[in-house]
């Protein structure tokens, strides 16, 4: 609450005019989110299928049991871990050097600063599609490779490689946006913190060091947190460009997911694998954020 | 120093090149007529561009039907989140009641919890209330965005309560303050909220995809996606010009509201 001088005292409304303001959200986070949280919580203890809710029943922690004990779901998690480790660092790293560099002062920045922005606003399903294209046999990746003399491949069609390209797109399709949070962090550090590392005399890496890294910390925190969040969840690509293939190499959490519940109608087994992804998703989110505030509270 | 700033330059502009060259290679593939791919499977400037693809999937594939359901929806759920999260925005910001704190937290809750969790009871409770494949799957669960009311109520915490005091004891009523006084004072939170929930809303997949199952009701994501998976899956002259019609809108709004965009993603991050 901000500190303001009030002349007169807060004016008494009605409750019911509040009630009616609060309404529209009280009804949708009713609807659409507690009743679902709650509901898939429950699910997640039944074997429920869809088209026959007459054969729905209660199994306790069986769906739990047969989701550990499924080598696909491991398969699915570990690409999906390798996914999020390959990715974030790398789409971090380049986020941060770009916007270090568009906070110089360069002529057209802003044009540079929209246009790095431009693939992140277009649709995963374009992009997909548009990199399916470039990653063809007969693609534009594959000339580019024979002209520097190595062989074409199929690069999705390849276990050894699909995923990796997929995640060499998810790097080329985001990092845009994670630069412009960087560069709102460095505009907001003040000037005289770069003064005076000019004057002590520290040069481009000191002053990165010394002043950028520790005051950029808590965007850092953020970046690194909502981007492990958004590549846990990734979907839309496999479904578009591999469907998990080939040989379950791109096979990822949410589309194991997806598939159980929306192909075979396992949606109780679903419901369950969905809240162990949500389990690893916040020790993941909870270890970051630890290490990275342990991180700060050193530096200062 | 000046050379540095030239070498930056170039740096930069090869990289701003290489990183806007697949949407240009979209646009490349799209207006090249289907002979031009069999002469030549790679030509960096379409020779002889023609539009062809373009009229293809509108007319024969139901691109015209995706986009109008794309528009009418995004516009759909861009006022109702106009409205309705700027009512529960007003009420979180301006008044005191039991339990705010738990709502508080409630709002901040619905961002940190992962769709696909939700996803599965949504699909059951749109289809137990008969809505799968209509426009009220498409729009109804999406009227309230939690980022959008967490938005608006910071920003009308920061108005003055001076006007709205003075007009009441000139003796309006809540609702007459809330429409005349408190929303137009709020028109640039509104404006990130709209254009915002219009970005995510056009290209969200996930939910459409699950919420429908005519082709009728497909939106352009969904409708693409699906085109791309049968008889269509290399068929690159058609499936670039349909990915063209559903990023061009896209880009154009981004392009015109550039600032608004910007502001909305750097209010969430600062917090």
């Amino acid at each position: 609450m901000t500190l303001r001088a009030r002349s007169n005292p807060r004016p008494i409304h009605s409750g019911r005019s509040t009630l009616t303001f609060l309404s529209p959200w009280l009804v949708s986070f009713g609807l659409f989110w507690l009743f679902p949280l709650a509901f898939s919580l429950v699910l997640s203890f039944m074997e429920f299928n869809p088209l026959r809710p007459d054969l729905a029943r209660f199994v306790g922690l069986a769906n739990f049991g047969a989701a550990v004990g499924d080598p696909l779901f491991w398969t699915s998690l570990r690409n999906t871990l390798v996914f999020v480790v390959g990715t974030v660092p790398v789409t971090t790293l380049i986020a941060f050097f770009l916007a270090v560099a568009l906070n110089r002062k360069i002529p057209f920045r802003s044009f540079y600063r929209a246009g790095f922005f431009v693939p992140s606003i277009v649709s995963v399903v374009v992009i997909s599609i548009v990199f399916k294209q470039l990653y063809s046999p007969a693609g534009l990746v594959n000339k580019v490779v024979e002209l520097f003399g190595g062989d074409p491949r199929s690069w999705l069609g390849e276990p050894g490689t699909a995923l990796l390209s997929i995640m060499a797109m998810d790097v080329w399709s985001s990092f845009g946006y994670y630069t412009i949070l960087f560069l709102a962090g460095l505009q907001g550090i003040p000037p005289e913190l770069y003064e005076a590392a000019v004057l002590d005399g520290s040069g481009f890496w000191g002053t990165l060091r010394f002043v950028t890294v520790p005051m950029l910390r808590p965007i850092t925190l953020f970046v690194v947190v909502i981007n492990t969040i958004r590549s846990f969840q990734i979907f839309i690509e496999i479904f578009v460009m591999t469907r998990g293939g080939p040989l379950n190499s791109t096979l990822t959490s949410v589309f194991y997911l997806y598939d159980r519940a929306f192909y075979r109608f396992e949606m109780g087994y679903a419901s369950a694998v969905g809240y162990l992804l949500f389990a690893v998703i916040m020790a993941f989110s909870f270890l970051q954020m630890r290490y990275l505030r342990v991180g700060r509270g050193a530096a200062e | 120093m000046r050379t540095r700033t030239v070498i930056l330059s170039v740096v930069l502009l090869a990289l701003l090149v290489s990183t806007l060259f697949p949407l240009y290679w979209m646009v490349a593939t799209s207006v090249r007529g289907e002979g031009a791919v069999i002469k030549k499977a790679v030509e960096l400037w379409p020779e002889s561009p023609t539009l062809t693809n373009y009229v293809d999937v509108w007319k024969s594939g139901p691109f015209a039907r995706y986009f109008l359901n794309s528009v009418v929806v995004s516009a759909l759920v861009v006022l109702g989140n106009m409205l309705f999260a700027s009512m529960v925005g007003y009420g979180i910001a301006r008044r005191e009641f039991r339990g705010k704190r738990l709502l508080t937290v409630g709002v901040v809750s619905m961002l940190m919890v992962p769709r696909q969790i939700t996803m599965i009871p949504l699909y059951l409770l749109i289809s137990k209330f008969r809505m799968i494949d209509s426009y009220f799957a498409l729009t109804l669960p999406f009227l309230v965005d939690a980022f959008n009311v967490f938005l608006i109520s910071q920003y009308m915490t920061s108005l003055p309560t001076e006007l709205e005091d003075a007009a009441r004891v000139d003796g309006a009523g809540d609702m007459s303050i809330f429409f005349r006084i408190v929303l137009p004072l709020s028109r640039p939170a509104l404006a990130v909220v709209g254009i915002n929930t219009f970005l995510v809303n056009w290209n969200s997949f996930l939910y459409p995809l699950i919420l429908t199952n005519s082709e009728r009701m497909r939106t352009l994501p969904v409708g693409l996606a699906l085109y791309s998976q049968g008889e269509h899956s290399v068929d690159w002259g058609h499936l670039t010009a349909g990915s063209t019609v559903c990023a061009l809108p896209i880009i154009v709004v981004f392009l015109l509201f550039q600032r608004h965009i910007i502001e909305g993603l750097t209010a969430g991050s600062s917090k």
